[in-house]
């Protein structure tokens, strides 16, 4: 009897450890393969000819057309710079300054990736057409209400998440990887 | 402490089910890049993908701030050869496998420049080639595909809406297919 409860035992464990693990691994991946940079996280090997075992399960289990190595990074963020997730009727506000590329967008995007911007508004943020600090820093607002600087609309309830997509990032080239600056996510309020 | 040694053959156990589900997700995905482009991109042509719309999900996780363009390829008849100038904006093209890989990407800052002439070999058409028995154009670049069955993507960005149908149009311009061997 005893015997049986410990064998139930180890079964339970080993299921649990074993697809626990995996699914941790392939949607939040913050210590097996993702890079993580505040509230951004990226699979920096996405775009290799032969990528580890953690991100080929990832590019397969998600089906995304990925950017080549020479390319870009997307990085997404599901949450705020405090760890809070990112919901459609708040106000975020986007700080700091991102690395070096040729340009990056912001998008903001429901987690089947369907845009949550406006209709008819803007469709994402674009490195060549916000306004900067004199330091050449950002500061941009994701809102449904109306915002200063750089504002992105969106609209509807539930949670959404911010992709920033790196296009041509020159401290990317090679594999190593080294991003160390990527802006906070501040939430300032939310609506009703 | 027998109790304890069975959770830690429990753990042993779980890490050996976790590498085999990881090692195993490429081959039962059925939703990989792959099986969702197949239907998008016809052989040896090449045709833009449909502009997304606000709302819409976007299951390829597409930028909707640029422009995209695919063909598929398969070397078995050839050696592929894409060819078209493009604008004097930010484009980048990509080669992905059947494994949804990207075995090549480059972008238009990489001294390409506005001209795109890209010859795509699998390793027995570049061992022809440098025994020059495969004749190819001056300045076509050569890249070596481990795949025969592959498709590739241009990225295109239009800096402002209203270039971006004339931009579509040079990208849709890019001829295609195999060099007759």
């Amino acid at each position: 009897m005893r015997f049986l409860l410990h064998l139930l035992a180890m079964v339970a464990v080993a299921l649990a450890v074993g697809f626990g693990l995996s699914y941790y691994a392939l949607t939040d991946g913050r210590v097996l393969g993702a890079l993580r940079v505040g509230p951004w996280a990226a699979w920096p090997g996405v775009g290799l000819p032969a990528p580890d075992p953690y991100t080929k399960a990832y590019l397969s289990r998600t089906g995304i057309l990925q950017l080549g190595q020479a390319e870009g990074l997307a990085f997404t963020a599901t949450t705020d710079s405090a760890g809070t997730p990112l919901e459609r009727n708040c106000r975020y506000r986007i700080e700091g300054t991102t690395p070096v590329a040729t340009f990056w967008t912001l998008q903001a995007q429901a987690p089947d990736g369907a845009s949550v911007t406006r209709p008819d508004g803007l469709r994402e943020l674009e490195s060549r057409q916000v306004a900067r600090a004199n330091d050449g820093s950002l500061i941009a607002y994701v809102s449904p209400s109306l915002a200063p600087d750089n504002w992105l609309e969106i609209a509807g309830q539930g949670p959404f998440q911010l992709i920033l997509t790196l296009y041509d990032p020159s401290n990317l080239s090679g594999n190593s990887v080294s991003v160390d600056t990527l802006p906070s996510i501040t939430r300032e309020g939310c609506g009703t | 402490m027998r109790t304890l040694l069975w959770v830690v053959a429990g753990v042993l156990l779980g890490g050996i089910i976790h590498i085999v589900v990881i090692l195993s997700v490429p081959a039962v995905a059925t939703h990989n890049i792959w099986a969702r482009m197949a239907p998008l991109a016809p052989l040896n042509k090449v045709v833009l993908l449909p502009p997304l719309k606000p709302g819409e999900a976007n299951p390829l996780q597409l930028d909707p701030a640029l422009s995209y363009a695919v063909c598929r390829l398969n070397l078995k008849t050839g050696p592929g050869v894409l060819t078209g100038t493009l604008p004097d904006a930010f484009w980048s093209l990509a080669i992905y496998n059947p494994s949804g890989a990207v075995s090549y990407s480059i972008t238009n800052r990489d001294g390409i420049g506005k001209n795109l002439n890209l010859g795509i070999f699998n390793a027995d058409q570049t061992k022809l080639l440098a025994q020059q028995e495969i004749e190819v154009d001056d300045g076509l670049l050569i890249v070596e595909s481990n795949s025969d069955d592959i498709f590739v993507v241009i990225r295109l960005m239009a800096p402002y809406d209203v270039v971006r149908p004339r931009y579509e149009k040079a990208l849709s311009a890019v001829a295609c297919g195999n060099i007759k061997q």
